[in-house]
């Protein structure tokens, strides 16, 4: 889901945006000194394969629920969605709220204490534990694609953000960041990806915090950019819900239902509660209260990233001026205008930071963009590394190996992960659409299985045969789908469930929403299918269901002392904040 | 490998390393960084006063004023958990 819709041909612009001075070089200098130095400090520590791979399950509820936000800030991310907000106006702040807010929590108050309680590893592990092998083997082998395919794409998205905004020669970029990478995970493994997330997380704040107060400053406050806005773009551009009661009122051409149920439900679902990079993290918690609270804190950070990312977005479209006082207009990547020269909604963030940040401020943005690249591919490199060591490697090829063989895999898996992924970068580099659909893929997969997940933890009668045809077939639907769309752009009338809809709704229908209803369709079918043949074959036993299912399983007190200590109050908290956010933009 | 075998993931028996009782907590690298860089930021921000900037609203001295609370984020973080405090 929340892959930002970024494209690789947004920086075929000609010239770069700006140059690091001096001090802008010593900042970035003293960030790459120390992730190395965290590297080696923590490398003493990730003797054994639960240190190496679940950083030893030490972290407290911040650390591990910082890192758990921080998965899903990379630049990627903060770069696509400043864009999308330029592109739709506010409605991009769905992916940060309803898209994950509900999630996350759900995550922390009833999932967390089945994946903390089981002692998985993995999320491939769980299902393991729940479905059997075949469930396991299924997602195993996809999130060890995605993942490695993914830190491809955040290195080659990191290395032409640098050459556009710097100048700098795409190779060069690319190695460093990889070497760089690759070494200080390889040494610290989980530990030291969640130690360098924490500081991308405070270097992200920092370094983007200024661009919304600045701009809201120079606009004249919040009421006065709305206005300004409304002559510019309409109205539409500043509400949450009100313009999303047909696909034709809003510029996203999008239905309140796909918000709710296809992004709300399923992708945000499916993402925070079954990608195992961002599960990971919490796994990596000191205790039962820790796990579930981590997800929560992370929520409460989460609520505010939409005003440091789609802030910038919307203040960029009354704001953007070239030095005679002219609006800037973006366009769409790929578009001729793009091609000639024009910058692309997705340069909003980088333009935005040129504008207001000068000598020190602007080391600081671009350190902050290059620790969110590098964190994105150390995130996916360590939960490739996770899922190969475990969920494949020691699954299928090598069940009986020492403790300490498992990790030195670990280390070598890491570094392997990192030249397939250089290898990918470069692959990308010479057909930039495979951008788009390697971006495209972790949609396939993580709709249905939340679908597989969700049912098995809360439904004692799903069984292994029900759990791995229903992934599979869920899988496999959105697949279709997506073929479907791209070979006519007319069949989305019957994922919008509008077979007679207009050729002006269904080019209003942009892919990102087109998204939400496979999401949607792909998860319903996942279900049902994993229902039928449940029902069709033998359920497993009432013992064999312990601790992995709701109904089977005593949930053991976290140990909260009073009210204030306890997740589902804090929980509750954010729930209102979010509520209260909603009806005010609404 | 079933999710029951003792080999991966199964507690090693010295599960707490000696060493890292005397580690560094996280939060002592996000005080050095942030010190630094809100030193550097801060410094730049002092220099502006008599060679003023040419980004937008740079009459503000948004680094002079940035850097300085970054300095003492860092400066908080880098004393209150610094080695050996315990």
């Amino acid at each position: 889901m929340h892959l930002a819709p970024i494209s690789a041909v947004m920086m075929l612009a000609p010239t770069r945006l700006t140059h690091l001075a001096p001090v802008d070089v010593v900042i970035l200098l003293m960030y790459f000194v120390m992730v190395i130095f965290i590297g080696f400090y923590v490398k003493g520590s990730t003797n054994t394969s639960e240190q190496f791979f679940l950083a030893g399950r030490e972290m407290t509820a911040w650390i591990a629920g910082l890192s758990f936000v921080s998965a899903n800030l990379g630049s990627l991310e903060l770069m696509g969605w400043a864009g999308a907000a330029y592109q739709y106006g506010i409605l991009a702040t769905h992916w940060y709220w309803i898209g994950a807010i509900p999630a996350m929590l759900f995550l922390g108050i009833v999932m967390m204490p089945f994946y903390y309680i089981s002692k998985t590893h993995s999320v491939p592990g769980y299902l393991q534990l729940r479905f059997g092998e075949g469930a396991r083997g299924v997602s195993g082998v996809c999130f060890a694609f995605m993942t490695i395919l993914m830190s491809g794409v955040n290195m080659y998205a990191m290395a032409v953000v640098m050459q556009v905004v710097l100048g700098w020669n795409i190779d060069f970029s690319m190695w460093v960041g990889a070497i760089t990478v690759a070494i200080y995970v390889m040494l610290g493994g989980l530990r030291s990806a969640i130690i360098n997330e924490v500081l991308q997380f405070v270097l992200i704040w920092a370094g983007a915090m200024l661009i919304p107060i600045l701009g809201l400053i120079e606009a004249g406050g919040w009421h006065n950019l709305k206005a300004q806005i409304a002559v510019r773009m309409g109205a539409e551009y500043t509400h949450l819900w009100s313009t999303t009661g047909s696909f034709s009122a809003n510029p996203m051409g999008v239905h309140w239902t796909g918000i709710v149920f296809g992004l709300g439900w399923v992708i945000s679902f499916g993402y925070w509660t079954t990608d195992f990079l961002v599960v990971q993290r919490v796994l990596s918690a000191n205790s039962l209260r820790s796990a579930r609270l981590a997800p929560i804190i992370g929520s409460a950070f989460k609520m505010f990233v939409p005003f440091f990312v789609i802030l910038p977005g919307l203040l960029a479209l009354v704001l953007l001026k070239d030095p005679s006082g002219h609006l800037i207009q973006l366009y769409p990547d790929g578009s001729p205008q793009v091609l000639a020269g024009a910058h692309s909604f997705n340069q909003v963030l980088p333009l935005m930071m040129v504008r207001y940040l000068g000598p020190g401020l602007l080391g600081l943005g671009i350190t902050a963009l290059v620790a969110g690249f590098m964190s994105g591919m150390a995130g996916n490199v360590s939960a490739f590394s996770t899922v190969w060591t475990y969920d494949i490697y020691g699954a299928y090829i090598n069940k009986k190996a020492s403790d300490s063989h498992y990790v030195l895999m670990g280390r070598w898996s890491t570094v392997v992960g990192m030249i397939i992924s250089v290898a990918t970068a470069y692959l990308v580099r010479n057909s930039a659409s495979i951008m788009d659909y390697v971006q495209e893929l972790f949609s396939f997969f993580i709709a249905p299985l939340f679908g597989t997940v969700i049912l098995g933890m809360l439904w004692k009668r799903a069984t292994k045969a029900g759990g791995f045809w229903g992934l599979l077939s869920g899988t496999a639907a959105s697949v279709f789908m997506w073929l479907a769309v791209l070979h006519d752009k007319a069949n989305i009338r019957f994922m919008i469930l509008q077979p007679h809809a207009s050729a002006d709704t269904i080019l209003r229908v942009q892919a990102m929403a087109a998204n939400l209803y496979r999401a949607l369709w792909s998860w319903c079918i996942c279900v049902a299918v994993t229902i039928v043949v449940s029902y069709m074959t033998k359920p497993k036993s009432e013992a064999e269901l312990t601790g992995l299912v709701y109904g089977s399983t005593v949930i053991p007190h976290d140990g909260s002392r009073n009210i204030f200590e306890k997740p589902i109050f804090w929980a509750i908290v954010v729930a209102t904040i979010l509520f209260i956010l909603n009806l005010w933009l609404w | 490998m079933s999710e029951s075998h003792p080999q991966p993931g199964a507690p090693h028996p010295h599960h707490v390393d000696p060493s890292t009782e005397q580690s560094l907590s996280i939060w002592f690298f996000v005080g050095v960084l942030m010190l630094g860089c809100g030193v550097m930021i801060f410094g730049e921000g002092v220099y502006e006063f008599w060679h003023p900037g040419t980004t937008v609203l740079a009459n503000l001295h948004p680094s002079f004023w940035w850097g300085m609370v970054m300095t003492l984020f860092g400066a908080f973080y880098t004393i209150r958990f610094r080695p050996g405090k315990g």
